[in-house]
């Protein structure tokens, strides 16, 4: 190990011992240099750098820091970095490998391996869950997933920040809106940008309105991962009016094309500000009836409890962020230190039993959607949106970063420039932040829970794999 | 329960969706090669009260064995061509495919060469093209029921 590689270590120690938290590990320049983006008590953020050393090796932090687990292991596979002391470094996207070079070896009385995927029984996105299971009892579960990976990062870097937008944040339709965001804001550090407070309510607007039809959505997964089909359609309905009330307002019903680099383009006047409060009142008062409906419901209620459990040291362990976290109590939200102003005094909700379990997330759900009620109502009262311009009165910064509290939780966009154009373009979502913890809320739980499990977060695959 | 039947009945009724004039049939396997998720989010809403995709025959079922139509959406990756080569051999014949959304019909492809195979037609025959950057849950209803024989467009 050279000096520079133990330094990098010992920092990274220290400000994980002072409360920092690793957000993001990636390989940049093809490979020659590897970044941790870390985040301080007070929002803070900073970058540590470690150079590989001959044998194209860098210290790992797995240890440190868990949550960089797969970071580490995609550094492996899409750029040949090796992690000293990340043992077994597994496969993630080498999908060449042997099976048993990414399963973790389970011994014992009658274990079998049950494979599901990459095709599943529904529509649902493609990738593979590999259980260990004992009769109906899941031992552990090795999920690989990265079989939508289109490459869009390396597709991204070397054009202009508004070209290499138009590629990345077309990872997602269901977060499009949060990645673009976080894209945008560090591609504005870059060019030496800042939002005035009429483009962050642009912003805001358009990220609360994301997250309302995503969170109907998950209400009706959840209820579809336990066959309920009222419930199910009940709450599809009302996410196909929130998809319509995305195209009235921004012209798309997954409001592509909605966010731009240094401007918003979105106008709602008053006719509009008032036909969008009526339609998310209704919306609003529908879900409560809904989920009246469902409290009440014994067959379904029966099956949410201590199912899937992600308590809080595992969040903290897993670096599990957005409503799975949330839902175990960690009452952490990007929102809660957005620099938006229609964010000010932003306080993350939990609920009053925050067990981590399907119960809890499903809770979580439908406190995080009044709360995005009360915030839209609260911005559409203030008038009309209009058109915007970022200003330019701060410096250019040679890297770039953007946070966004997605609809499934913390989004980090790391930017690094080369003059005009994008050097390097990291996007890590809240599903890609996520999918260890599924993965260990499944052990222990019968197999024909996971699907409940699984539904219970909802996670994106083509937002992991990109 | 009965609260959510009742709405959901009256929605059925305020809908007023046109019914077929005949009886058909057509099942449909779903395969995701590298979307973005738009064109699942639009087909699972063809199902929900607003499209009623089945009273038109047309249902979405769990096995390619099952199916007549595999339904494929996304620019094929490297990684999913062999899983979606595996789904359409085991369909039973005839069998159709259709291609969801413009990346599975190669309209401005996004990523990188060689994590990407191309458009579905580079990998199977495709019979039905269905563009859209997603096609809405009409447009996508619409598309499938042309694969119905003698089918007359009711609305």
């Amino acid at each position: 190990m050279n000096r520079a590689a133990a330094t990098f270590r010992a920092d990274v120690e220290n400000a994980l011992a002072q409360g920092w938290c690793a957000r993001s590990l990636y390989a940049a320049e093809g490979g020659r240099v590897v970044r941790v983006l870390l985040t301080g008590p007070d929002n803070q953020t900073r970058v540590e750098s470690v150079v590989p050393d001959g044998e194209g090796s860098v210290p790992s932090i797995v240890d440190l820091a868990p949550a960089m687990g797969w970071d580490e292991r995609e550094a492996h596979d899409l750029y040949g970095v090796g992690f000293a002391g990340h043992e077994p470094l597994r496969p993630l996207l080498d999908h060449a490998a042997p099976l048993e070079s990414w399963t973790v070896p389970v011994r014992g009385h009658d274990p079998y391996q049950v494979a599901v995927g990459p095709i599943h029984a529904g529509v649902i996105e493609s990738g593979h869950f590999r259980f260990h299971v004992v009769g109906d009892r899941i031992l552990h579960l090795d999920a690989r997933l990265f079989y939508k990976h289109r490459g869009l990062e390396r597709a991204a870097q070397g054009s202009p920040p508004a070209a290499a937008m138009n590629v990345i944040t077309r990872a997602c339709a269901g977060c499009m809106v949060a990645n673009s965001v976080a894209f945008a804001t560090a591609a504005e550090q870059t060019l030496g940008l800042r939002a005035t407070p009429e483009l962050a309510r642009a912003r805001t607007f358009l990220l609360e309105i994301e997250r309302v039809w995503n969170h109907l959505n998950d209400i009706a997964a959840v209820c579809a991962g336990v066959g309920m089909a009222a419930g199910n359609t009940y709450f599809l309905a009302l996410t196909e009016r929130a998809r319509r009330l995305n195209m009235n307002l921004a012209g798309h019903r997954f409001l592509f094309g909605s966010v731009t680099i240094g401007r918003s383009d979105l106008v709602l006047d008053a006719d509009a500000l008032r036909s969008c409060a009526q339609e998310l009142a209704e919306i609003n008062a529908a879900v409560e009836v809904g989920w009246r409906e469902l409290a009440f419901n014994a067959s379904f209620q029966d099956r949410l409890d201590a199912i899937g459990i992600i308590d809080a040291p595992t969040v903290h362990r897993l670096g599990t962020v957005g409503p799975g976290a949330r839902a175990a109590g960690v009452a952490e939200d990007i929102r809660a230190a957005s620099p938006y102003p229609d964010y000010a005094g932003f306080v993350p909700v939990t609920p009053s039993t925050a067990a981590g379990d399907v119960r809890a997330r499903l809770e979580q759900r439908v406190l995080e959607l009044r709360q995005s009620f009360a915030l839209l109502c609260t911005l559409l009262d203030t008038g009309p949106v209009m058109p915007a311009l970022a200003v330019a009165d701060t410096d250019r910064q040679p890297i770039g970063i953007g946070f966004v509290e997605s609809p499934r939780g913390a989004t980090s966009c790391v930017i690094e420039s080369a003059g005009d154009l994008v050097a390097r373009v990291r996007l890590r979502t809240g599903s890609y932040a996520n999918w260890p913890a599924v993965a260990h809320a499944a052990a222990g739980n019968l197999l024909p829970d996971f699907p409940l499990i699984n539904k219970s977060f909802e996670l994106c695959y083509a937002c992991a794999d990109r | 329960m009965f609260t959510l039947l009742r709405d959901l009945r009256r929605l059925r009724r305020d809908l007023d969706l046109p019914r077929p004039d005949h009886g058909r049939s057509l099942a449909i396997r779903h395969v995701d090669a590298g979307s973005c998720n738009g064109c699942e989010h639009e087909l699972t809403l063809t199902v929900g009260p607003h499209y009623d995709l089945q009273r038109f025959g047309l249902g979405i079922v769990a096995s390619p064995r099952h199916a007549d139509v595999l339904l494929v959406t996304g620019t094929v990756t490297t990684r999913m061509r062999d899983a979606l080569l595996l789904a359409y051999h085991a369909m039973p014949e005839p069998r159709r495919v259709a291609a969801l959304g413009n990346c599975a019909l190669g309209i401005n492809t996004l990523g990188t060469p060689d994590a990407l195979i191309g458009p579905v037609s580079d990998v199977l025959p495709v019979d039905l093209t269905i563009p859209g950057c997603p096609p809405t849950p009409d447009q996508i209803a619409d598309a499938l029921l042309t694969l119905i024989d003698g089918h007359v467009p009711s609305t």
